[in-house]
């Protein structure tokens, strides 16, 4: 693997790439109005609804078809307020409404990673940072190895394990990102530092499983094992579906991984650049869409975060004539091929390199 | 719009007393991550759309042309608003906040109420400002049956609850709707004294509350109209003022509209001297993007921690409070994350990215990509 040079484009043709990209911004933001908001309120309408549905199933239904009924409801419920609703509004592409059921730095979701800590460790780190080596802490997750510049270690024999462990607990991989184990134990955070937000961490846990797994399953009564085994399952769903989203948004093949000291001095036009060679899209139909919280569109959400994402869409064309003419890579394909890469990325580098002694790049 | 603060008390209504625990038990952070708030105002809402735990709101029963560009709402507020009987009912004078959301953004403006307090519905009188927002909004889309967000009775331009023997309500052109208010108030509560209420408005079609004044005047032994048509009879000034209302130094004032009007007729009374009180309510329009050039110093007010910097308006908000010894919250510093946004109460900011300049009140700026292009006020 080698890194990705900055671009091949002289600097006036990545001047005009950025003067491109920002009049296709340009033209979205200036026409954001009734329908955005009412996109997002139907949407939250819909997983509002689904959430009582899928619980009033799980509760009161009898059988084993209403359980599979009940748990497929709340699952779409937990994957529409994480994906849709969540991961957008906490992106502040709803902070133009000034309604404060829609602003960035209020909202808190259904998930066991606590609001703040995600807008730092996503907002901050990943969206400033995407694709760096050493900056970008969700390559990898700290957990795997996505690229021969990361030292082989003999823990990455169990990469795939791994990897398995972090798809069904996806929630939690997200929720202790911004512990930064790491740098802790290399004293770069302090002590007290570190337990403030490990306490961040575990108090948001304790109330999604208080929810979910102690106050919902008593509720139920002698139902409770069903609502329990119910509520797991629909987290278990939600953690493997985002995953496999986020994954194929970033480790599939042809995604750039960059160094610092490429990145230094960049221009909005060279962040553009980074933006979409460090992100790659699934194909799909709208509900598939709406389920990846517009992630589909990976690459049109790195260029314009804070652009409400079902406009996407209509953005996705421009920005794939605009790779044409630039001769840039459009990263993009059905979520089967693309996941097929990640796995082949993810069993590749399980194994240290065959020259070991090469240094990376 | 007018603007004038003033801290009113807490009182509560039955029902605020049963929705306020309520409240804050949904608010409280592990009752928040099982049922949100908004999920609850929303379901309520569907329920019936005067149903809130938080919101005062109120339904649109009666729409009167009062002129060609002017038209009064008459309102039916739900339980949550502050009672119209007692000391914490809204008085004469005072307005109150209007909520719209237009076209999926949400704006506020505040009116006057023209209504008497005291009244079961109350009311605001809005004219039509050509190339405004709110006004013309509410003009062609407010309906009867409609159902608003408003806010309290707010403001301390208003009637003392001893009255003066000798009174004057002064206004002009739409400024006419919180005297209004006061001189319905004077009628419940049978007004003994003397009143004067003079009016200034270009021509009698313009004349906001022509048949109901022109009623009182006829019923109401204590008033005397005075009517100044600018088209009829010139420009007003404080000296047809003077020449109508000689007794002008003795009588208390309640004055109200445009700036220009009421600057002249504050310069009379400061260069004769007057020393009857002179209560005036002041209409501010929303500043229409006025244009510092890069460099100009400004000020930037921090309402919550009360700290202030100047700054020359050239670098990023962010650096420039970063330089005057704050910390602000930030993250990227490349207009990303948002980790820096926060709300400007007011004034107006350039978006160095894309170039766009915005005077709206309380809108969410990001520091590290905007710079200050008049005073500002933000809520850190
Ligand atoms: S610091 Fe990230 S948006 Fe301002």
């Amino acid at each position: 693997m080698s890194f990705a040079k900055p671009t091949h484009l002289t600097r006036q043709q990545v001047d005009d790439f950025e003067r491109e990209v920002d009049a296709i911004r340009a033209s979205v933001m200036n026409d954001l109005g009734q329908s955005d908001v009412d996109h997002i309120r139907r949407m939250i309408r819909i997983c509002r609804a689904s959430e009582v549905g899928g619980r009033a199933l799980l509760h009161f239904g009898v059988g084993p078809l209403s359980w599979v009924a009940g748990v497929l409801a709340l699952a779409n419920a937990k994957i529409l307020d994480n994906m849709e609703i969540g991961h957008n509004v906490m992106h502040g592409q709803y902070d133009w409404t000034g309604d404060p059921a829609l602003n960035s730095q209020k909202f808190e979701w259904d998930i066991a990673c606590d609001g703040e800590q995600w807008r730092h460790s996503h907002n901050v780190t990943h969206h400033t940072y995407t694709n760096i080596l050493g900056k970008d802490r969700d390559l990898g997750y700290s957990l795997l190895r996505m690229t021969d510049a990361q030292k082989w270690k003999p823990r990455h024999w169990l990469q795939p394990m791994a990897n398995l462990m972090l798809a069904a607990g996806f929630q939690y991989g997200v929720g202790s990102h911004d512990l930064e184990i790491g740098k802790y134990t290399h004293g770069a955070i302090s002590k007290p530092e570190f337990k403030a937000r490990l306490n961040r961490f575990l108090t948001k846990t304790a109330k999604q499983w208080f929810k979910d797994y102690l106050l919902f399953p008593a509720l139920a009564l002698w139902s409770a094992p069903r609502v329990l085994a119910g509520n797991f399952c629909a987290n278990l769903i939600r953690n493997l579906w985002t995953y496999v989203v986020i994954f194929c948004g970033h480790f599939t093949d042809g995604v750039a991984i960059y160094r610092e000291e490429d990145t230094r001095n960049e221009t909005r036009g060279d962040w553009y650049l980074r933006q979409l060679s460090g992100s790659s899209n699934l194909e799909g139909g709208r509900v598939f869409h709406i389920l990846t919280g517009h992630l589909s569109h990976q690459i049109e959400h790195h260029l314009f975060p804070d652009m409400p994402a079902h406009r996407y869409l209509e953005v996705a064309p421009k920005i794939r004539l605009l790779c044409v003419k630039y001769g840039l890579l459009y990263n993009t394909g059905s979520l089967y091929s693309q996941y097929k890469t990640v796995m082949k990325r993810i069993l590749t580098h399980t194994l240290p390199p065959k020259n070991a002694t090469t240094s990376p790049a | 719009m007018m603007i004038a603060a003033s801290n009113s008390a807490a009182p509560s209504t039955w029902v605020e007393k049963l929705a306020a625990p309520l409240k804050a038990a949904l608010q409280h952070p592990w009752v928040e991550s099982i049922v949100r708030l908004s999920a609850v105002e929303d379901t309520l809402r569907s329920l019936h759309p005067m149903l809130s735990l938080t919101e005062v709101r109120a339904q649109v029963v009666r729409i009167v042309d009062e002129t060609a560009d002017t038209k009064t709402f008459v309102l039916q507020p739900n339980a949550l608003w502050h009672g119209r009987h007692g000391e914490h009912g809204p008085r004469a004078g005072q307005f109150v906040q209007l909520r719209l959301e237009i076209n999926g953004r949400r704006v506020e403006r505040i009116y006057s109420l023209s209504s008497r307090p005291g009244a079961r519905l109350l009311a605001v009188t809005v004219k039509r400002q050509a190339g405004g927002l709110v006004s013309p909004h509410l003009h062609e889309h407010l309906k009867v049956g409609d159902v608003i967000t408003i806010g309290q009775a707010d403001g301390d331009f208003t009637l003392p609850t001893l009255l003066p023997a000798k009174m004057l309500l002064l206004s002009a052109g739409s400024g006419i709707t919180p005297v209004m208010s006061m001189l319905r108030d004077l009628k419940a509560r049978n007004y003994q004294g003397d009143v004067v209420f003079m009016h200034v408005c270009r021509n009698p079609a313009e004349f906001i509350f022509a048949k109901e004044l022109l009623s009182t005047a006829n019923r109401f032994p204590a008033l005397s109209l005075l009517l100044h048509f600018d088209d009829s009879v010139g420009r007003f000034t404080p000296d047809s003022l003077q020449s109508a209302v000689p007794d002008l130094g003795e009588r208390a004032t309640w004055m109200c509209g445009p700036s220009g009007f009421m600057d002249a007729v504050e310069g009379h009374w400061a260069t004769n001297n007057l020393t009857a009180p002179l209560k005036s309510e002041r209409f501010v329009a929303i500043p229409m993007l006025p244009t510092t050039s890069p460099g100009t110093p400004v000020t930037v007010m921090l309402a919550l921690s009360g700290e202030q910097f100047v700054t020359s308006g050239n670098a990023p908000l962010l650096e420039q409070a970063e330089k005057a010894g704050l910390s602000p919250k930030h993250g990227c510093r490349i207009g990303i994350c948002r980790s820096c946004q926060c709300t400007k109460k007011s004034g107006t900011v350039e978006n160095l990215q894309t170039g766009e300049l915005s005077s709206m009140p309380n809108e969410q700026i990001r520091l590290c990509i905007s710079v200050a292009r008049t005073d500002l006020s933000l809520d850190l």
